[in-house]
């Protein structure tokens, strides 16, 4: 029989909510947000109608509507008949994004390699032993400290932002690599040599296939430093990409701009990450997290 | 006096017959370093050869050395002295000479039941590139079937095929592992507290396949466990090892080194029958006497959990 709701539960902990309660709850701080911004905008807007700083709904929608249908100021104007898609290929929240995106996507293919270096280190203890204490040492340099030598090296175009990320984002997930593979039991290990295993099936087709989907969580958990190195070199050097679009609307008190650029960024890194872990999901339907 | 109910059905005195020796170890000892004590004895002087087809039970308390006997004659580690030779070659590392089914762990989470099963034999019958040819599929498609065979003589069902060991309860899962290692056909078994894990009934039905699979194939077995009876009611052959005493330092910890009497009832006839009760209290009258002879602990209690050393 359903249990009635009381007050007390909700300090309890071996209360069990209902599927309407954890919805419910779940929603309550996004409203609270909602509300909050809608009432001190109103708030300042009843002082300044012209008020930037928290742009109201109508502003907001022509800021969305700006980003998303109009080029940007330093491209050239469209053709007026021309048509809903292609306003929207030529738009400006279209041209950054592609431009992050593909900056994100070419460090995230790069990082590839560091996965398995530290796949490697757990694995061969020649490859631990060569690696591993420079790898805690790198860990240790702030990566944007890192950014006036980038820019010298790689100069101000694509590939010091890239090798920034990947700079800033591979000691973590090397050494992560290495955490996640090193916890793989060595009655595995044994068995495997045990059953006419080479040196790489126990370190590709047992090791690595029993830790693909700690290693894909160790992917997602990085996709904000990736995204905030990202941001860094873009804020700093860059003449697209969403961040560069943000420092330049920062410039013209352009908020109106700046926060639906915020959310479609957040609202990328949780399609990412939701994908991530659907697909994680799907291929490896025997992993059961602790 | 051993009666009908334990008449040796076949008698093996590795020692005294001349048949192929599968293991042997010649002064073997081991030890770990311990902190800022120096080092730890495990296995001290250790001489063993145990003959091919034998089925070994080791038995003996808690940090006696049991696991490490194993991991030694596995390859998994190296004697700090003397030598260890498994079919006739000295052991080197970890390879298909031994197969081996650990307490926990035994299978990868990653494969199905058949694919845990399959593994082995098909990384022994071809590498990477062969596995594109055709008759690697035709070799892969009887492997199946003798596979699918095979567990289901270790009791599992046609519908476990295709479940993750995780979808499997423990016994299932040590019966899965038994039949990967066995399928390898290893001249020499290793199992490591194999059925320690598991409930009384689950333990007493796979006692049963595996001794008909080993009486089948006839592995050289080194079966370690704390758990008296299974050792009498498994073994041909049973090793008492002891805890190293430093003041003893230099003797060997082998204690007991006593054949088996074989019994031709059932599993759950023998256990109840009375020879079997009296053998089981001689060996652990031993195992007491020895383990307090080491550990000079005229306290400890010899009856501890009925069937078990500690």
């Amino acid at each position: 029989m359903a249990q009635t709701f009381r007050v007390s539960d909700l300090t309890g902990i071996q209360v069990r909510p209902a599927r309407l309660w954890t919805h419910s709850l779940s929603w309550i701080l996004f409203v609270a947000g909602i509300a909050l911004y809608a009432h001190f905008s109103i708030l300042r807007h009843r002082d300044n109608p012209e008020d930037r700083v928290i742009p109201s709904v109508t502003q907001l929608v022509q800021g969305i509507k700006a980003s998303v249908l109009e080029p940007a100021e330093e491209d050239d104007p469209l053709d007026p008949g021309a048509s809903l898609m292609q306003q929207v290929r030529h738009s400006m929240i279209w041209k950054d994004t592609a431009s992050s995106a593909r900056r994100f996507f070419i460090a995230l293919l790069l990082l590839v390699p560091a996965i398995l270096i530290g796949l490697h280190m757990a694995v061969f203890p020649y490859a631990g032993a060569f690696f591993l204490r420079f790898v805690l040492f790198f860990d240790k340099i702030v990566a944007l400290s890192l950014l006036p030598i980038l820019f010298i090296v790689f100069g101000i175009d694509e590939w010091s932002k890239i090798m920034l990320m990947v700079i800033g984002v591979a000691p973590t997930l090397m050494l992560d690599s290495y955490n996640i593979a090193g916890g793989v039991p060595k009655e595995q290990i044994v068995k495997a040599f045990t059953l006419k295993s080479s040196n790489l099936d126990v370190a590709y087709r047992i090791v690595l296939k029993q830790v693909l989907p700690q290693l894909i969580n160790s992917v997602r958990l990085n996709l904000k430093p990736l995204a905030l190195f990202l941001f860094a070199g873009e804020m700093i050097a860059s003449t697209d990409g969403l961040a560069y679009r943000i420092a330049i609307m920062r410039r013209h008190m352009g908020m109106d701009v700046i926060i639906p650029y915020l959310l479609w960024v957040a609202l990328l890194l949780f399609t990412l990450d939701a994908l991530l872990r659907f697909t994680n999901r799907r291929l490896h339907p025997w992993y059961q997290p602790h | 006096m051993v009666s009908a109910a334990l008449r040796p059905v076949r008698t093996i005195a590795p020692h005294s017959l001349p048949r192929r020796t599968e293991i042997e170890l010649r002064g073997v000892s081991q030890s770990y370093p311990a902190g800022n004590k120096g080092s730890k004895t495990v296995l001290s002087r250790l001489n063993l050869k145990v003959a091919a087809g034998e089925f070994v039970v080791v038995l003996g308390e808690t940090g006696c050395g049991k696991s490490t006997l194993l991991r030694l004659i596995l390859g998994q580690e190296f004697p700090t002295e003397g030598a260890i030779e498994v079919d006739g070659k000295p052991v080197t590392c970890i390879d298909a000479r031994c197969g081996y089914v650990p307490q926990k762990y035994s299978l990868f989470p990653d494969r199905t039941v058949l694919g845990n099963v399959m593994y082995g034999p098909e990384n022994a019958k071809c590498g990477y590139l062969a596995r594109f040819r055709p008759s690697f599929f035709a070799y892969r498609r009887n492997l199946r079937a003798e596979a699918q065979a095979y567990l289901i003589r270790m009791g599992l069902r046609p519908q476990d095929m295709d479940k993750y060991p995780h979808q499997l309860s423990g016994g299932m899962q040590q019966r899965v592992a038994i039949a990967q290692a066995l399928l390898m056909q290893p001249p020499v078994l290793l199992l490591d507290e194999a059925f320690s894990a598991l409930d009384p009934s689950t333990r007493a039905s796979l006692h049963e396949q595996l001794k008909a699979v080993w009486l089948e194939s006839k592995p050289t077995v080194i079966f370690v466990t704390h758990n008296t009876s299974e050792a009498l009611l498994l073994g041909t052959r049973l090793i008492l090892l002891g805890r190293h005493h430093e003041a003893r330092d230099g003797e060997t910890n082998l204690l007991l080194d006593m054949e088996i009497p074989a019994s031709q009832l059932p599993h759950s006839a023998c256990v109840k029958s009375r020879e079997f009760q009296d053998l089981l209290e001689h060996v652990k009258q031993l195992a007491y006497k020895s383990s307090s002879l080491c550990t000079d602990d005229a306290d400890a209690d010899p009856n501890v959990e009925e069937g078990n050393l500690g």
